[in-house]
């Protein structure tokens, strides 16, 4: 009997030990697999082009090719115009999340806090924004946007994307456990609506608001659909746009292609590994948006 | 009773403040939402081209019936479905599996997070960029997959042949996504109290049951949510198909709504009839949203 469960009992240790096996390799495998392609990037843009399709692939550069980065923002023309267009990025990106945060806090904060007539209302119409994916109204925004004359500039490639719904709904439900008795406090203090917005509600959700500006920037850094259609001049194409032109271009190797990509991804794996958790975070976020 | 006059103003005043915080994104929303949507609509009811000076004909419903009788339209829609079929089901099984095995980890869990979220970081375009480089004859694809399979030399045509490109441009997505849908279900994970588990402990059950009985029922909710946000995101896919035509890949395999429209828009001209295929694209969404608002009410699990 004793015997019996002894051998039971290992029996199942050294089941558990292969299944313990089995998941470690199998999770390394499938982070090889995951991180090859990024790394490829980087490596392959230490390159010359000669090196980057050969069979079989070498990982480790010979050397470091820096000519590939030069070839990349001076452009296959010598117009140094991707410096130009890395700066428009940074500018559209910019301002979308600041314009962002500041309404999405305020309309945030004016659903959380205030007691008004009409407020579900202005709420579910607000998050059914949700369900009207961009691109069914991006031909006639295009429409709009040209009729005003707003193509080819920065207020055409910004204006369609100041506040959006997903942002409203995470500022409220940060607002919305916030204490009342800390407004009224304030309110008896003789504090203006507006001041209890700007000193209280502002510096009190600095985590909400970094998820919000971060998750914002990226979506804008990534934005190909929009600036496709709305630019039309080589000074104000965006990081995309100038990748897809590098990539259709004649004389364009793959080692400089391969740095042209490798600009791009560096500053926003930065903030990535540097404030991962708000990237995480703000994964997580979008799935409780249900409430 | 004068009190209660001015707490009755005080509210009215504060009332009036909640409008005034919500006016600018209400006005917002109207102009760039809203709008858009009603005068896409509107638009797909006439005959319009885009730099046209003759004034637009109302042709009705003429756009609609030009489109389900269009075999370009239904090849659109059938690229659409196999590709949001055949992502959106690796999609959900590996990041469900992902995130199980993350989580019985003891150690490296943050690691192992990081890393396979790490591609969704990087922007689409610079995904299909380097997508296309590994796809290449002599590039990573072939050398790997004739490595697995022992065919030395063999070319799998990757963005050459029909069905190739299609698998491709799936797999573009996945190796961007699976990262992302696994952090979410790494949270529903999270969210199941350790006290379960420990109670079916004591009533003997072992890790396969556990799973069966305790861990995948709970997840139901979290498993329709990504089934779901999958699904809305496969739908709207542009950059990858995008990028593979513009690097050489034949279009008609992997010309999605989204591409179909941007072409018929941009290079032909014809707003009308892209407007309706918006329009249609909309109300495909629409019904997923709404299955996921029915299924995310009825499904809520309290512990």
């Amino acid at each position: 009997m004793d015997h019996k469960l002894e051998r039971k009992k290992i029996k199942t240790s050294y089941q558990s030990l292969v299944i313990d096996i089995f998941i470690w390799v199998f999770l390394i495998f499938a982070a090889l697999f995951i991180l090859a392609p990024t790394i490829f990037m980087f490596t392959a843009s230490l390159m010359p082009a000669s090196d980057v399709v050969k069979m079989p692939y070498r990982w480790i550069p010979g050397g470091f090719y820096w000519q590939n980065y030069w070839q990349g923002i001076r452009g296959n023309d010598g117009s140094f115009i991707y410096i130009r267009n890395i700066l428009n990025s940074l500018i559209v990106a910019t301002v979308v999340s600041v314009s962002t945060v500041f309404l999405s806090a305020l309309a945030g904060f004016g659903l959380a806090k205030y007691y008004f007539k009409g407020r579900a209302l202005v709420f579910m119409m607000i998050m059914g924004t949700m369900m009207i994916p961009f691109e069914a109204i991006m031909i006639p925004l295009y429409l709009v946007t040209t009729k005003l004359g707003l193509q080819d500039s920065y207020a055409g490639l910004i204006a369609p994307f100041l506040v959006n719904a997903f942002g409203v709904f995470l500022m409220r439900q940060y607002f919305i456990t916030f204490p009342d008795e800390i407004l009224d406090a304030a309110r008896i203090d003789g504090a203006s609506e507006l001041m209890i917005f700007k000193t209280i509600i502002l510096p009190n959700s600095v985590p909400a608001i970094a998820t919000l500006a971060i998750l914002t920037f990226k979506a804008q850094w990534d934005n190909l659909l929009w600036p496709l259609l709305v630019v039309q001049s080589e000074e104000m194409k965006t990081i995309p746009l100038y990748i897809v032109k590098f990539m259709a271009e004649k004389h364009t190797d793959e080692g400089a292609m391969m740095a042209v990509a490798a600009i791009a991804s560096i500053p926003i794996l930065i903030v990535f590994f540097r404030l991962s958790k708000y990237f995480l975070g703000g994964a997580a976020l979008y799935s409780s948006r249900k409430g | 009773m004068s009190k209660r006059i001015q707490s009755y103003s005080i509210e009215r005043q504060k009332a009036r403040w909640g409008w005034i915080f919500v006016a600018p994104t209400l006005i917002f929303f109207s102009l760039f939402s809203f709008y858009p949507i009603f005068n896409a609509f509107y638009a797909s009811l006439f005959r319009k081209k885009l730099l046209s000076l003759k004034p637009p004909d109302f042709i009705g419903f003429n756009n609609y019936s030009y489109l389900l009788k269009s075999p370009d339209f239904w090849n659109s829609i059938r690229a659409t479905v196999v590709f949001t079929l055949g992502t959106f089901i690796p999609l959900l099984i590996f990041s469900l599996i992902f995130a199980i095995f993350i989580m019985s980890r003891k150690r490296f869990q943050n690691f192992f997070q990081m890393a396979y979220y790490s591609p969704a970081v990087l922007s689409s375009v610079v995904a299909a960029v380097i997508w296309l480089l590994i796809f290449d004859p002599r590039g990573l694809a072939n050398q790997w997959v004739n490595f697995a399979l022992n065919t030395p030399g063999i070319d799998h045509k990757w963005l050459a042949s029909s069905v190739m490109v299609q698998i491709s441009a799936m797999m573009v997505y996945f190796w961007k996504y699976v990262g992302y849908f696994t952090i979410i279900f790494i949270v529903g994970l999270a969210s199941i109290p350790q006290s379960i588990y420990e109670a079916s402990k004591i009533d003997g059950a072992n890790d396969w049951k556990n799973f069966w009985y305790i861990t995948l029922p709970l997840l139901k909710p979290t498993t329709i949510l990504v089934s779901i946000m999958s699904m809305l995101q496969c739908l709207k896919t542009f950059s990858t198909q995008y990028l593979f035509t513009q690097g050489g890949a034949p279009l008609a395999p992997i010309n999605v709504i989204t591409l179909n429209i941007y072409h018929t828009a941009i290079r032909d001209h014809r707003i009308g009839r892209a407007s309706a295929m918006s329009i249609i694209l909309f109300i495909i969404m629409l019904f997923f949203t709404w299955l996921q608002f029915k299924f995310s009410r009825t499904d809520e699990v309290s512990y």
